[in-house]
């Protein structure tokens, strides 16, 4: 066989060329390459009723890839900062060039979260845009312990309104900037926004402002919701209850968040959207933050991971996570060999 | 108002003087000094005075960039463009089924709204907020009020009127600014003076129109958004040349226009009115025929254009228009022996209530595609392509019988070439793309390429017309590759018959799959010259040729794999090859320069980027497993390694699921997604291998290889034409998969060979969108469909779906491998010379007439007239200068060596280095050449995909299947690309890989209000040049202040 097949893991963590999504979003890639394998995981433990559960040691978790035991890199809490748990595993899963300090130490730095707000400006909001505006303002205004915020809207096309900025005054300007109309392009815009997010390192989330309907894509949110776990992305949909009219994107909305680890929420209306806001940043606020460095794995495709609450008295508790990531099989021009462990460690991620 | 427009007219009397006495080209004085002037890429800079002098001007309330985003403007507009703008988007967008639309209404909102804040102004036109106690009267006409009143802990902004709060937002008032004002505790302070921007004539005369009817307006602008006709009448006469504007206005008057104001503005803006006289299409010598189609004559201006526009309903007015637009050469042969007045007579409608100005688009675009493109022979008679037997026979046949019955075209048999074009005259107002008109214009396109001996024959062009409403887009193939003997014509259709008749329908979609992707690499190795011409004929043969008889995978695959063998045999002579070469081959051919190098392997790792995200399996595997398990059925025994390649196959796997199969059958129930990429989930060849299995097994599981053959020769065609910003070819895939080659996704779906069209957007359980019919036309398809995923960088952006495609596809069939950099140069040269003749026109009478004569058939009236303004006055033209197309500016120059080739040399430095080149290296200068490297492809105008540069207007915007025609106008991309890599110092080779790259950075650039602003594509396009100087420049900077590197002792 004249060429060989060379296993790539989508997207873990760090990005080395040291460039913000809107370097990304001008120079629009089709696809980067980052050096790294870092598996991240933003983890929610809540009880019974939903109140989170904080406290937390590494020891407690036990993450399976395929059911392969998996050693955690970092461990954080909330928003406190990360610290190196263990180191990697043999220096054979390891990238080029990369160790697992300089992973886990830049992982550190990056404790405070990204949030992208994606707000659909779309025909289907005209009749509540100006509520749904006041509506994101306050969510904009009331997240703390969220290093940047982005503010894009969509509608046939995505517009990246206001890019990554730790000042709150630019988004709400770009927030108020923002105009209605023309036909809605979710997943294609939601897609972008992922990609923006991708080489981004720590916790970092979509928060989506939708009324549902999307009559442009071409998509699919499979392939949105597939890369948002791989990128280790976590997806919030606020939306009303008029978005449950329509099935599909009630289904979407909720399948897509909760696989990515976030979650929907429908209320009565815009000005009804208190309690979405305090639960996003209660999650974002109590999230544990895990990574670790894969175990060698045949798997060249889907990659499952389940984390679970290890010892008894923890076993009442729930755990919501995303599900797991895919690998991308890349064909390359040498001939005649198999893939090595060195090889795995080059990452790319379709952008 | 005849004030303001007088100046013109004297301007226009000036020039004609010019013209007849300053005949002789003089050396050119101040030609050399202006080349300083134009020596660097014509820059966005500045704008161009409009051209008028201080007239009436009408009130606008509030700031224009506020009343811009709410009337759906560009903010890049001239203040004279705004009122027809505004009259544009007010007939246009604001009616449907004669109520107003939400736009409009919206509009109408705002100007009251924005009344009410200049009340609060005052007369200092500066709102004032000192405090949070004194903002409730500005919160209460911008729909807003403070959530806790003036607690400072919790002075936030929230909605009580969403009505008002829209307009708010919508016309962008600063309302953060006011809140955060509020917060601190600080005065807000907003500047809210009223705008004024120039009416048309006098705002009166457009006021004196509404008496009669229910409602009065005291403002141009108030009525505009309240009454479509007027608003319509406007926008129509706003595109006539200013003189023709003024004469329309003092005679007929726009009282007795208001009725024709439809035609008008479809079919009004080629009348030019001069010197009370209506200069007609064709000249002079046409004057008498038009006089008695119209009724009147020319020399009648008001007369002549009321009878125009009435007669007929619109048609006779479409006639001209279209006649208009024609380029000069071809006029001289329509007017002659009466031919004109034969034509319409053929042309019009007998039905007398069809109106040529129903609907939102004008009607007729055959007719001007059939004028500009029919060919002549030498001695001025009509081609008739295969010979007018043939066309007897097409004419008498039931499809042309029955579509000239529907559409009441005369439709007789032609007893000569002149009657077969008056036949082909009368289907041009049937809207169709597949009648009789289209064959013909087909077929004279294949001839025009073709030498007189080698003519296609009649029996070609009737096996042709037989299956034309199918393969009308691959005919294109044989006007671009000439080569193509008629015998090549009649193997392809026989193939495609053949094909048509394989009764199993998996069979018969991946044979139509892997036939037409086989066509597809032959036809980019050959486009790129990698098939040498002597080879073209007998190669395109043997790729057809394998796929006659098909009755089994088996055999398709055979035939799929000897179909790809004779193309890469036909390039490289070899018969064995990887996967890795073809993508080599299909890039491009082979670099010697380090930099050409370099760009090729980026053009070949992009296309293996795709091929590995849309994980198709590899050439290389699929033909090891075939001659595997062949050798296996032979009863050898398996080849060591196709276990591990059968587990290969393995590796593909669906994307994770989100909706069940049963919602998937409720909520998308005829989505193609999945099916081909289930098959090769289930494909496990592993079995039959080990243990082996028996030679019937063996065989079948061979057969599964044919379908994962198809999908890779299809990602193949792809990959090459990947639309620069794409998105779904590298997240679904399933997107090669899915294409739907038999049309099942659409109920009675006849036309699988025809262009591809996207199916799934918006259906969110379908599996993504993908495409259905064929491989034809395959660039634009894929560029329809990544063209939303480019992010336009401007709010109001208008990314209009006619246009974005034609550009994204044209960067990526354009390629520029076998270009000489002398070429390049030249391309260059010529954009130069241009601005400098442009530059001389205003210190030169005679430079000025000669420019003028040369674009009087290349430039619209009212643009042609705006020029001569600009050539009064040297600081006029250079502000004109950036406004000028690369076409108009590349034009200027060629034509000016082609018409004074002894006065280039005097042109200065540029001049001189234009005559070097074409005295030194004529072979790699010349316009044949230029043309077909840097012009683009008008399948069209010219059904033909080959390049070219086109002379000519641009066409105006038609709908349906048209609607490309105003795309394929735009052909300056190429050529200011080409001006900027040479300027730069890049070779060509370079501009595979800007292009595509620069495209879609002027595409995310483009901030439009209407279908035909090409200002605003040009706007977008010296943006993107000058971030790409800016960018280059702050390398070299960087470079330049890097520390030196260390030196060795």
């Amino acid at each position: 066989m004249p060429k060989r097949v060379v296993l790539f893991i989508v997207l873990l963590a760090v990005p080395f060329s040291g460039r913000g999504p809107r370097a990304n979003a001008q120079e629009s890639q089709s696809r980067i390459q980052v050096n790294v394998v870092l598996v991240q995981l933003s983890v929610a433990v809540t009880d019974n009723k939903g109140n989170y559960i904080s406290g937390l040691k590494p020891e407690d978790f036990a993450i399976y890839e395929d059911k392969i035991p998996e050693k955690a890199a970092t461990f954080e809490e909330g928003n406190t900062p990360a610290h190196e748990v263990a180191h990697g595993p043999l220096s054979d899963d390891r990238p080029f060039g990369s160790t697992a300090a300089d992973t886990a130490a830049e992982l550190a730095r990056a404790s405070n979260a990204n949030i992208f707000v994606l707000f659909d400006t779309s025909n289907y909001m005209y009749r509540g845009f100006v509520y749904a505006q006041d509506a994101i303002a306050d969510f904009i205004r009331s997240l703390e312990g969220v290093g940047k915020v982005a503010l894009y809207s969509y509608s046939r096309d995505l517009s990246r309104v206001v890019t990554l900025t730790p000042d709150r005054s630019q988004v709400l300007h770009g927030l108020r900037s923002t105009v209605a109309g023309d036909d809605a392009a979710l997943y294609n815009s939601l897609l972008l926004t992922v990609k923006d997010a991708a080489p981004l390192t720590g916790r970092k989330a979509i928060v989506v402002f939708s009324n549902g309907p999307d009559n442009a894509s071409l998509v699919p949110p499979e392939d949105v919701a597939e890369l948002a776990q791989s990128t280790g992305t976590i997806i919030y949909m606020i939306s009303t209850k008029a978005a449950q009219s329509e099935p599909i994107s009630t289904a979407v909305f909720e399948r897509m968040s909760k696989a990515t680890g976030g979650k929907a929420y429908f209320s009565k209306d815009w000005q009804d959207e208190k309690k979405a806001f305090e639960s996003i940043r209660d999650d974002l606020g109590h999230l544990y933050a895990l990574s670790y460095y894969p175990q060698p794995n045949p798997n060249r495709g889907w990659r499952t991971i389940t984390v679970k609450l290890v010892g008894k008295n923890l076993q009442k508790y729930h755990v919501r996570t995303r599900t797991g990531y895919r690998l991308i099989l890349t064909q390359t021009t040498t001939p005649q060999q198999a893939p090595t462990p060195a090889e795995q460690s080059k990452v790319e991620a379709p952008q | 108002m005849m004030s303001c427009l007088r100046p013109f007219g004297f301007v226009a009397r000036t020039l004609c003087g010019l013209c007849v006495c300053a005949f002789l080209f003089s050396g050119a004085p101040g030609l050399a000094s202006a080349s300083a002037a134009a020596d660097t890429t014509a820059s966005a800079t500045p704008s161009i005075p409009p051209p008028r002098l201080p007239g009436a001007r009408v009130m606008i309330p509030g700031p224009l960039r506020s009343f811009l985003r709410m009337a759906g403007i560009s903010q890049e507009v001239q203040p004279d463009e705004v009122l027809p703008l505004v009259a544009r988007n007010s007939y246009l967008l604001g009616y449907g089924e004669n109520t107003q639309t939400e736009f409009l209404r919206l509009l109408n909102r705002y100007l009251h709204q924005a009344r009410e804040l200049q009340i609060l102004a005052g007369q200092d036109n500066v709102i004032h907020v000192t405090d949070c106690n004194s903002a409730s009267t500005l919160l209460r006409v911008l729909g807003y009020r403070l959530r806790a009143g003036c607690d400072p802990q919790n002075m936030y902004l929230e909605t009580t009127n969403a009505t008002r709060a829209f307009l708010t937002i919508d016309s962008g008032f600063p309302l953060t600014d006011l809140e955060e004002a509020l917060q601190k505790g600080q005065p807000f302070t907003y500047a809210y003076p009223s705008t004024w921007v120039p009416v048309m004539f006098q705002e009166s005369d457009w006021l004196s129109l509404g008496p009669d009817r229910k409602e009065s307006f005291g403002n141009l602008v108030d009525l505009m958004v309240n009454d479509q006709q007027i608003s319509r009448l406007y926008w129509a006469i706003s595109k006539n040349d200013p003189i023709t504007a003024a004469a329309l206005d003092a005679s007929p008057g726009l009282h007795r226009l208001l009725p024709l104001a439809a035609t008008l503005d479809f079919y009004g803006n080629q009348i030019e009115i001069r010197d009370g006289h209506v200069v007609t299409p064709g000249g002079a010598g046409a004057e008498a025929q038009w006089k008695e189609l119209v009724g009147a004559s020319p020399a009648q201006p008001s007369e002549f254009v009321t009878r125009l526009l009435a007669r007929d309903n619109g048609w006779l007015a479409a006639y001209y228009d279209a006649l208009a637009h024609v380029p000069r050469s071809q006029q001289d042969h329509l007017i002659t022996d009466q031919r004109l007045k034969r034509l319409y007579d053929a042309f019009r409608s007998p039905e007398a209530q069809a109106l040529a100005t129903r609907g939102v688009f004008r009607r007729a675009p055959d007719l001007l595609v059939l004028l500009t493109r029919v060919q002549w022979e030498p001695d001025g008679s009509v081609h008739v392509p295969g010979g007018l037997d043939a066309w007897k026979e097409i004419l008498k046949q039931k499809p042309a019988a029955k579509l000239g019955k529907d559409w009441g075209v005369r439709n007789r048999t032609p007893d000569s070439a002149e009657e077969l074009l008056e036949d082909m005259v009368g289907f041009s107002r049937v809207e169709t793309d597949s009648g009789p008109l289209q064959i013909y214009l087909a077929a004279s396109e294949i001839d025009s390429e073709r030498p007189a001996d080698k003519h296609i024959s009649g029996d070609t062009v009737k096996l042709m017309a037989g299956q034309y409403a199918e393969l009308s887009r691959w005919y294109m193939t044989f006007a671009e590759f000439p080569e193509l003997s008629d015998a090549s014509i009649s193997a392809f259709v026989k193939a495609v018959d053949g094909l048509d008749k394989v009764s199993n329908q998996a069979l018969r979609g991946n044979a139509l799959g892997a036939f037409q992707a086989d066509i597809g690499i032959w036809q980019i190795l050959a486009r790129q010259g990698e098939i040498p011409a002597q080879k073209l004929d007998a190669s395109w043969q043997a790729v057809i040729g394998p796929y006659a008889g098909l009755t089994s995978e088996n055999q398709l695959f055979d035939a799929a794999r000897n179909s790809l063998n004779a193309s890469v045999e036909a390039a490289t002579g070899q018969h064995s090859f990887s996967e890795a070469a073809l993508v080599d081959l299909l890039a491009g051919p082979p670099q010697q320069s380090p930099e050409g190098a370099q760009v090729h392997d980026t053009v070949a790792a992009r296309m293996r980027s795709v091929m590995s995200d849309q994980r198709l399996v590899s050439l290389d595997t699929l033909f090891a497993l075939n001659d595997g398990l062949a050798q296996m059925a032979s009863g050898k025994p398996a080849p060591e390694h196709l276990l591990a390649l059968a587990g290969e196959l393995r590796d593909f796997e669906m994307p994770r699921q989100i909706f069940t199969k049963s919602e998937k059958v409720d909520w998308a129930p005829r989505a193609n997604t999945g099916h081909h990429a289930e098959l090769q989930i289930k494909t496990d060849l592993t079995r039959v291998i080990q243990p082996a299995g028996s030679k019937a097994q063996i065989e079948a599981a061979r057969a599964q290889l044919a379908p994962l053959l198809r999908d890779t020769l299809v990602g193949l065609n792809y990959a090459y034409y990947e639309p620069p910003g794409a998105q779904i070819l590298h997240i679904n895939p399933l997107f090669v998969r899915s294409h739907d080659f038999l049309g099942i996704s659409v109920v009675g779906s006849e036309r699988i060979w025809q262009a591809p069209t996207l199916i799934g957007a918006g259906v969110s359980a379908g599996g993504g969108g993908y495409l259905m019919g064929s491989l034809a036309d395959l660039p634009y398809a894929l560029a329809s469909a990544e063209q939303d995923m480019i992010a336009p960088e401007y709010v109001q952006a208008l990314i209009w779906k006619e246009l974005v495609p034609q550009l994204l596809s044209d960067a990526v069939v354009s390629r520029w491998w076998n270009v000489p950099q002398d070429e390049m140069h030249i391309v260059a040269l010529y954009q130069k010379l241009g601005e400098q003749l442009l530059t001389a026109c205003a210190i030169n009478a005679h430079t000025r007439e000669r420019v003028t004569a040369m674009l009087s058939d290349r430039l619209e009236p009212r643009r042609m007239s705006e020029l001569i303004a600009a050539m009064q006055k040297p600081d006029a033209m250079a502000a004109m200068l950036p406004h000028m197309m690369p076409e108009e500016t590349f034009y200027i120059g060629t034509q000016f060596e082609k018409l004074y080739p002894a006065d280039v040399a005097l042109a200065g430095d540029t001049g001189h280095q234009i005559a070097d080149l074409i005295q030194h290296n004529p072979a790699d200068v010349n316009m044949e050449r230029i043309s077909r490297d840097f012009g683009i492809p008008h399948p069209t105008l010219a059904q033909n995909s080959a390049r070219e540069l086109l002379d000519g207007k641009p066409f105006p915007f038609y709908g349906v299947y048209s609607s490309r025609l105003f795309g394929e106008s735009w052909e300056s991309g190429n050529l200011y690309w080409a001006r900027l890599a040479d300027e730069m110092g890049y070779s060509p080779a370079m501009l595979n890989r800007l292009v595509p790259d620069l495209t879609r950075q002027l595409v995310s650039k483009i901030f439009a209000t209407d279908l035909e602003d090409w200002p605003a594509v040009l706007r977008a396009m010296h943006e993107t040049g000058d971030q790409l100087k800016k960018s280059r420049a702050g390398e070299a900077t960087a470079a330049s202040n890097a520390p030196p590197a260390a030196t060795v002792q």
